[in-house]
């Protein structure tokens, strides 16, 4: 499955677990954050250009649930996407330690630049996420985030080897299969 | 890319609405939404499940010809909780249209955000689509208003939320004020001067004053009246709706006919 198509299945699984979440917990956005966690999964192989559009398809996305002006979040993913494909090009983040601080990393960087976004760029229209907010969805993007990269490597994996599989009528019979 | 972004959001400031963007905005609720009305469908199906299986709990004690008699029902049932609570809630929106004298428009409510610092509606309004600024409705009061329309989906701004103000009158005392958010489940009623005799208790009503609302709606009641700055009081509102239960709103198409109870009737101050 090439890169592409795997961001936009994690985007769509962030939008159904997002609803779901919000759903059976009021407050869920404010203590998680599924469209970033598919974000920073992204762009954590260097490449900026990608990087920048995939934080920008999963802001829009964000932004399609949210009562923030439509921007906020395209702006601020797209922003936090561009940092970590930086941060990932001069630091070698593979081992789960790393994923971790990598992760929270990008929480609270997200925390930080939506204040600053609410605070100068669109006082007076959008809610500030308190500090509580903050801590809440660094730790839940930390935690969720190796989860995500550990589920997007199975996932893969899986169809690969599936669309490898010969149909089932091209398959020779098991007796001569040693 | 970013410097665009940028300069997008702050071109929308301070109304979140209309502009360049309402194409991505647009766009993007259109991808979005299905999702959210996909969780939405499968969660009704789970809670009918969970309603039936607690149902069959408490029929243990009966004997077994009855047991199953019951089962049988309740099998039956759970292939009609959908249908049943469709028409619930389409004869609750009948009885409420018909009640309050206005044309309203039935939605079902698939994303809702009540709880978080995003605090966001979003509804399948049908083919017809919505309007900008269309006034939402519940059967108790105003829910918000249409900020983002794309195809059979809405983007509602609760009213509750902080940005959003609403032109409001209290019932008794006839004094006009702005009613803003001011949390998940609480409104603040700005600028009503302290001469003005406000209690706890007092309904909120629209003033009609905000170009959106229509005048006489339920904002909803004054909790609390606290001392605020020289001039004004510092009147928190408890919202007539009750944001955790709703599953459908309705649309107020026409805001020509004034409310039909006489309760809801407010003469000019």
């Amino acid at each position: 499955m090439s890169g592409a198509l795997r961001f936009l299945a994690g985007l769509a699984l962030a939008a159904l677990a997002t609803a779901a979440g919000t759903r059976l917990l009021p407050g869920f956005p404010s203590a998680c954050d599924l469209f970033l966690v598919a974000t920073v999964a992204a762009a954590r192989h260097g490449r900026l250009e990608r990087a920048l559009v995939a934080g920008s398809l999963a802001g829009w996305a964000a932004d399609a649930l949210a009562g923030t002006p439509f921007g906020l979040f395209g702006f601020t993913d797209a922003a936090i996407g561009y940092l970590t494909a930086l941060a990932a090009r001069r630091l070698v983040v593979e081992r789960p330690g790393s994923l971790v601080g990598l992760f929270a990393a990008a929480g609270l960087a997200q925390g930080i630049v939506l204040v600053l976004l609410g605070l100068f760029v669109v006082p007076e229209v959008v809610e500030l996420p308190g500090p509580v907010a903050i801590v809440l969805r660094t730790a839940t993007t930390a935690l969720l985030g190796p989860a995500w990269i550990r589920f997007a490597a199975a996932a893969g994996a899986r169809v690969r080897k599936l669309l490898k599989r010969p149909p089932a009528g091209l398959r020779p019979p098991s007796s001569l299969v040693s | 890319m970013l410097g665009g972004q940028l300069v997008l959001l702050a071109s929308q400031s301070p109304d979140p609405g209309g502009g360049p963007r309402s194409l991505l905005a647009g766009g993007a609720l259109r991808l979005v939404a299905p999702f959210a009305q996909l969780v939405a469908a499968v969660g009704d199906v789970f809670s009918g499940f969970g309603r039936a299986v607690r149902g069959r709990s408490s029929l243990a004690r009966e004997n077994r010809e009855l047991r199953t008699e019951l089962l049988e029902l309740r099998r039956e049932r759970l292939r009609w909780t959908g249908l049943e609570r469709e028409a619930g809630e389409l004869a609750v929106a009948l009885e409420f249209a018909r009640a309050s004298g206005l044309e309203l428009r039935a939605a079902r409510v698939v994303y809702l955000d009540r709880g978080s610092f995003l605090r966001t509606l979003v509804a399948r309004v049908g083919p017809r689509g919505a309007r900008r600024d269309q006034v939402v409705l519940a059967e108790s009061g105003i829910v918000g208003r249409v900020i983002e329309s794309s195809g059979p989906w809405a983007r509602v701004q609760l009213v509750t939320d902080r940005a959003a103000a609403v032109g409001a009158l209290l019932e008794t005392a006839r004094r006009q004020g702005i009613v803003r958010g001011a949390g998940p489940a609480e409104l603040e009623l700005e600028y009503v001067p302290i001469q003005a005799e406000v209690a706890a208790g007092d309904r909120v009503l629209t003033a009609g004053i905000d170009g959106v609302y229509p005048r006489g709606l339920p904002i909803g009641t004054v909790i609390a009246v606290e001392p605020g700055d020289e001039r004004f009081h510092r009147i928190r509102v408890r919202p007539a709706v009750d944001l955790a239960d709703l599953a459908v709103v309705y649309l107020l198409e026409s805001a020509s006919r004034p409310p039909a109870s006489p309760r809801e009737e407010v003469a000019t101050p």
